[in-house]
């Protein structure tokens, strides 16, 4: 086991991960093992993370090492799809017994591969650890080994079991184990100054199939997708490709990233999911492979695909625009994929609610995440009657959300379309786009919603459940006005840290009676943001009300410029605020790429892309604010 | 022989063996004056075209394949619906087996029920001594409390006078004077089993109101709380009359289930054989008449039976077999006002649960098109429910529909936007509904067990909803109204959505990267 608790030491510094940079060392050594609060709902595990990373590669047989629970509920339980070999369908697992847990499950578990090579000849088999095996001392590595040798093919030990944290967590230590085991062990028959890695997609719905005829035009070979519909040998040889996209936000940066620093293939963070985004991300690769020594007329013939498969698209969902006309959507959780997905619904003409947002600016796509971040926690915790609220106050047609939400939505009588989970539709690349208008303008316009909305006729409007709810809502409003005291008891009890339960009073008592002036402070007295770490946007508001943060900055402006600019912005490259700034303003930059040029910044993982380009216009704009001042003078 | 005692295949597999193979091959072609195949093909492709179809539509004389039953079946499903009642069928023999084995093949349950067996001699003298004979019989064997008398068309063409036959066999002592022997006529040249339906419904009603053809004195209305409640013919009887009697109960509703089939077509097996089991009995059929109102579950079932009993002062209101959440809500809130009971919190959670069930799989009904075919009022609730759903029923045919239904179905499409491009054919065959299954092609084809042809022929996927199901088992047990019921019909119609899904994927190594087990 000390093996596995020093890779996920390794998991936990992992520097592409901002998150993970902002905490404190000690707790860095936490890591992301959101220590998931005892009696709240919960999400994956570690061993289910790691089975949905890898589970996609079709051709290998996928072992789970442990009793009928792991294998029995993540059998086949994602909409990935295979072009070739059907074998991760097949639910293999050593189904340990009693006796098994007594005196050890190594034996079967190797016997277990014995067989399956026999039986099914594989080229590898994927051996998961699970929890009761890891807990009895079940050395899977061992054992793997040992297996490898004696049948001469590999077998991979997937060290992940239930029980060392989150789904999350999984999904990096599945990234470790190809990493350590598979990548680099095999080398392609050829290889092109075109090839490329695809890292962290799953080929859900077939959706990587919506983009790879595009990638095929442009003649970009995918060398190899990590996992979706990938095969053992491409992966295993993936160390050879040009350049590499991260898709699926951090879930496997480490693979990205290690495969940057052990094979010099640089990647970028990027995703298929909208229009701009599409286009974006073959600019993206297009512009890397010609870094890397591809011939620059590639850009050329991207730039032509891209401008012929955005019209076709645009073209397509415009048609929409007269059945949205007056349509509002309500957005919700964290589940959109991407911004630019609201983006596509804009252009087709719905109005989103809850923001102003208008098309594409960057202050848009802030505020568009924000509204989603902040509100995914929210969700789950918010009482039907504060949903219907919300819903009817926000006048919406129809909620947009991810998956979990989509029940408590119906029960307060609110259309809603899933856009993320368990998805039947591929909304991948351009025509993905035009799919999910489609399915838009399908979910707006049946007529259950109607229903859904309706009261059941004999249902008295006036005394409905909706109408109790809102009197009742506003007769609590209307007590807590008319009494201080309570609404004061109100105010403090507002819950601010869903995961450790902590809320406002709590934390406003530790910075009065601390006078503490920082999230890592609060975060020591009250445990508020050491969980996932959302709430630390909230936190540090609560200390700038209260003066805490302010005070310090004014008292010594030379002291808050300088902290300002400490600021780190590139977590990978480590440059700060002020060196970007000076570079702009020395060098003249004005483009992201120029910036990342003379600084490094957003060389790495390229998640702070966009903060880079807030300072770059803010470094823009200020000179504009300030000629605008003296004018107004 | 591929045929041997110890191992008797049945008929599955024993005509593919080789030697029947060749024996049948050899017969085609020596004996059987065979068509070129590729003309055989050429013709069998003409006639999916729009050509075909137009001539097709201009049949003027011959029926193919219809989509309908006779009326003295619909007589014979009425009558079993009263205490201990033995329908009497007066006509040929060879009908009555008829009747018996559709219902046996439609509810696996006995079905009982009599002729007067008129032979030739009768039809040329009249068949009063087959009534005389015949009624004695049926009384001394069959011990029933009631004999309703329908007819064949043998005794229709010759005009045999039911009220007088029945009145000359009580004088010859066929079965007592004040023996309960009501009578309708229901020939098959007229009408369909739902006309059938109603003329012995309204035969019954007016034996016990109207004096018993004169033998008695009328009844006299004192009216009461109660309401009454017709099914129709429905091939769901089992299923949804004890739905509608439970929703009644919750409801706290006093009500009388006119012509309770229930029972008898689903008797337990336990030992006994029962005859004659449940029914509405025939105090409560003559009491039926103090009832406040009565309502009719199918309009076209009640088209002289609910005027009848408007005409004694009830107020009557008929609905065109209520599916899914409006139909249901319609249906319930009628209920409620002639009560005055209000909606039991059960019913509204089971509404709300049928809404739920709904907008969880909405994305896969919207859009998709179906045909449909049945009778008038199932084809109008079946219908409605699809456009509840955001489907469309494209092509809605029934071949006891008349233009008056026609109509009313254009108005259902009309009143929604999933109603714009279907269309209402009345009259209409299930040879008319192959041509437009190929011409207007839909997803899926909703109607019968003969729709199975269809289903070989055209290969839209059939949902089987209507009567008669020979070759799916008991699914007549379930309801098909009350929100329960919509249920049952919402996981029918997704049920065959998902296996034609499966069923499209499920090659190996070819389409099955799609055979999800997550739908």
């Amino acid at each position: 086991m000390s093996s596995l608790s020093s890779t996920i030491q390794q998991v936990f510094n992992e520097p592409g991960c901002a998150k993970n940079q902002n905490k404190s060392e000690a707790e860095k050594k936490k890591g992301c093992t959101k220590q998931l609060q005892p009696g709240g709902a919960a999400g994956g595990c570690a061993f289910d993370g790691a089975k949905i990373a890898l589970q996609p590669l079709t051709d290998v047989a996928h072992l789970v090492h442990g009793p009928i629970a792991c294998e029995g509920n993540s059998w086949d339980n994602r909409g990935a799809k295979s072009s070739g070999s059907n074998i991760w369908r097949t639910g293999f697992t050593t189904d340990i017994n009693e006796t098994d847990v007594v005196f050890g499950g190594e034996k079967r578990l190797y016997k277990s591969i014995k067989e399956i090579i026999e039986k099914y000849d594989p080229p590898a088999v994927f051996v998961y650890q699970t929890c009761v095996p890891a807990m009895i001392g079940d050395d899977i590595d061992a054992v793997c080994k040992a297996a490898k040798e004696k049948f001469g093919k590999p077998v991979i030990p997937i060290n992940s079991p239930g029980f060392v944290g989150p789904k999350n967590l999984g999904n990096k230590l599945a990234g470790e184990a190809i990493l350590e085991h598979v990548i680099g062990t095999e080398e392609p028959e050829y290889t092109t100054p075109y090839d490329i890695n695809i890292i962290g997609e799953y080929n859900l719905s077939g959706e990587l199939w919506q983009v790879k005829p595009l990638l095929d035009e442009l003649g970009i070979r995918i060398l190899a997708c990590i996992s979706g519909d990938g095969k053992y040998k491409d992966v295993a040889s993936s160390h050879r490709a040009k350049a590499a996209m991260m898709v699926c936000s951090k879930a496997m940066i480490n693979v990205a990233r290690k495969m940057e620093e052990r094979y010099d293939i640089p990647f970028f963070e990027g995703s298929f999911y909208g229009i701009q985004d599409s286009s974006d991300s073959l600019r993206e690769i297009a512009s890397m492979l010609i870094q890397k020594g591809a011939d620059p007329e590639l850009m050329d013939r991207t730039e032509a695909l891209i401008e012929r498969e955005e019209k076709k698209a645009w073209d397509a969902i415009a048609k929409y625009k007269s059945r949205f006309a007056g349509k509002k959507v309500l957005l919700i959780t964290g589940g959109v994929k991407s911004w630019s997905v609201v983006a596509a619904l804009q252009e087709a003409g719905l109005e989103l609610v809850g923001t102003s947002v208008k098309k594409s600016t960057k202050e848009d796509k802030e505020r568009i995440k924000e509204l989603m971040g902040q509100d995914a926690h929210m969700i789950d915790d918010m009482t039907p009657r504060e949903m219907y609220k919300m819903l009817k106050d926000a006048k919406a047609d129809i909620m947009l959300s991810g998956g979990r939400s989509q029940f408590i939505a119906l029960k307060a009588n609110m259309p809603w379309l899933d856009i993320n989970q368990e998805r039947h539709h591929a909304y991948m690349g351009y025509v993905g786009m035009v799919k999910l208008v489609e399915e838009i303008d399908k979910a707006l316009y049946n007529p259950i919603w109607e229903q859904v909305r309706k009261p059941a006729p004999w249902d008295d409007p006036a005394n409905n459940w909706q109408n109790r709810a809102i009197a009742e809502m506003e007769a609590e409003a209307a007590a807590l006005a008319a009494d201080p005291v309570a609404a004061e008891k109100a105010r403090r009890a507002k819950k601010i840290c869903n995961c450790k339960t902590v809320d406002l009073g709590t934390i406003e008592d530790a910075i009065k009676a601390h006078s503490l002036t920082s999230v890592e402070g609060v975060r020591e007295h009250t445990n508020a943001s050491g969980g996932c770490g959302a709430c630390s946007g909230r936190v540090e508001e609560i200390l700038e009300q209260m003066g805490a943060i302010t005070v310090e900055v004014i008292t010594d402006p030379v002291a808050a410029e300088a902290a300002r600019r400490a600021k780190k912005v590139c977590n990978c490259k480590s440059v700060d605020t002020g060196t970007i700034e000076d570079a702009i303003r020395a060098h003249g930059l004005t483009t992201l790429a120029q910036v990342k040029e003379h600084t490094e910044a957003s060389g790495g993982c390229g998640s702070c892309g966009e903060r880079i380009e807030e300072i770059l216009d803010s470094v823009s704009h200020g000179n504009d604010a300030g000629s605008t001042l003296v004018a107004a003078e | 022989m591929p045929q041997s005692a110890d191992n008797v295949l049945d008929h599955f597999e024993l005509f593919r063996g080789p030697e029947y193979q060749q024996m049948l091959a050899n017969k085609k072609k020596m004996f059987e004056n065979p068509r070129d195949p590729a003309e055989v093909e050429r013709v069998r492709e003409w006639a999916k075209t729009p050509e075909y179809k137009e001539l097709n539509f201009a049949r003027e004389a011959l029926t193919v394949n219809p989509a309908k039953a006779c009326q003295p079946l619909g007589a014979v499903f009425a009558a079993v619906g009263f205490e201990e009642t033995i329908p009497f069928v007066h006509g040929s023999q060879g009908c009555v087996a008829y009747y018996r084995s559709h219902f046996s093949r439609h509810f696996k349950e006995p079905s009982s029920c009599v002729s007067s067996s008129m032979t030739e001699d009768a039809a040329v003298f009249g068949g009063l001594n087959n009534m005389i004979d015949g009624l004695a019989n049926t009384y001394n064997m069959y011990k029933p409390k009631m004999i309703s008398v329908s007819t064949t068309c043998m005794a229709e063409v010759i005009g045999d006078d039911l009220n007088a036959f029945i009145k000359t066999a009580k004088e010859k002592g066929s079965v007592p004077a004040e023996y309960d022997v009501p009578f309708a006529h229901t020939p098959a040249f007229v009408g369909s089993h739902i006309t059938g339906y109603d003329n012995v419904m309204k035969g019954i009603f007016e034996h016990f109101w109207d004096g018993k053809a004169g033998t008695t004195a009328k009844l006299e209305r004192v009216p009461n709380e109660k309401i009454n409640f017709i099914g129709g013919f429905d091939g769901y009887t089992v299923g949804n009359l004890r739905e509608i009697k439970r929703i009644f109960n919750l409801m706290g509703v006093d009500y009388t289930i006119l012509a309770d089939n229930s029972d008898v077509w689903d008797t337990p097996t336990d030992g006994e054989f029962r005859m004659y089991d449940g029914g509405t009995t025939l105090e409560e059929a003559a009491n039926a008449l103090h009832a406040k109102a009565t309502i009719s579950m199918q309009e076209y079932c009640t088209e002289k039976t609910l005027p009848f009993i408007g005409n004694h002062g009830h107020e009557v209101l008929a609905f065109n077999h209520p599916v899914g959440v409006t139909a249901t809500d319609k249906f319930l809130m009628e209920v409620s006002r002639i009560t005055g009971k209000p909606i039991p919190e059960e019913l509204a959670k089971e509404r709300g649960r049928l809404v739920d069930a709904i907008a969880d799989s909405n994305a896969h009904i919207h859009g998709k098109k179906f045909a449909i075919y049945g009778d008038p009022d199932l084809c109008l609730g079946l219908a409605g429910f699809l456009l509840e759903l955001g489907a469309e029923p494209t092509t809605v045919l029934a071949t006891n529909g008349n233009q008056k239904w026609a109509d009313k179905v254009q108005a259902l499409f009309d009143s929604s936007p999933f109603g714009g491009n279907c269309k209402v054919y009345p009259g209409k065959d299930l040879w008319h509904m192959r041509s437009l299954l190929f011409t207007e092609p839909v997803d899926f084809l909703i109607g019968n067990t003969y729709g199975k042809y269809l289903e070989r022929d055209t290969g839209t996927p059939l949902i089987r909803i209507g009567f008669p199901v020979f070759d799916r088992h008991h699914h007549h047990r379930y309801p098909v109204w009350g929100y329960q019921g919509g249920m049952n019909v919402l996981v029918w119609i997704l049920d065959k959505i998902f296996d034609t899904i499966d069923q499209n994927t499920i090659v190996p190594a070819k389409t099955d990267y799609s055979y999800d087990i997550i739908r």
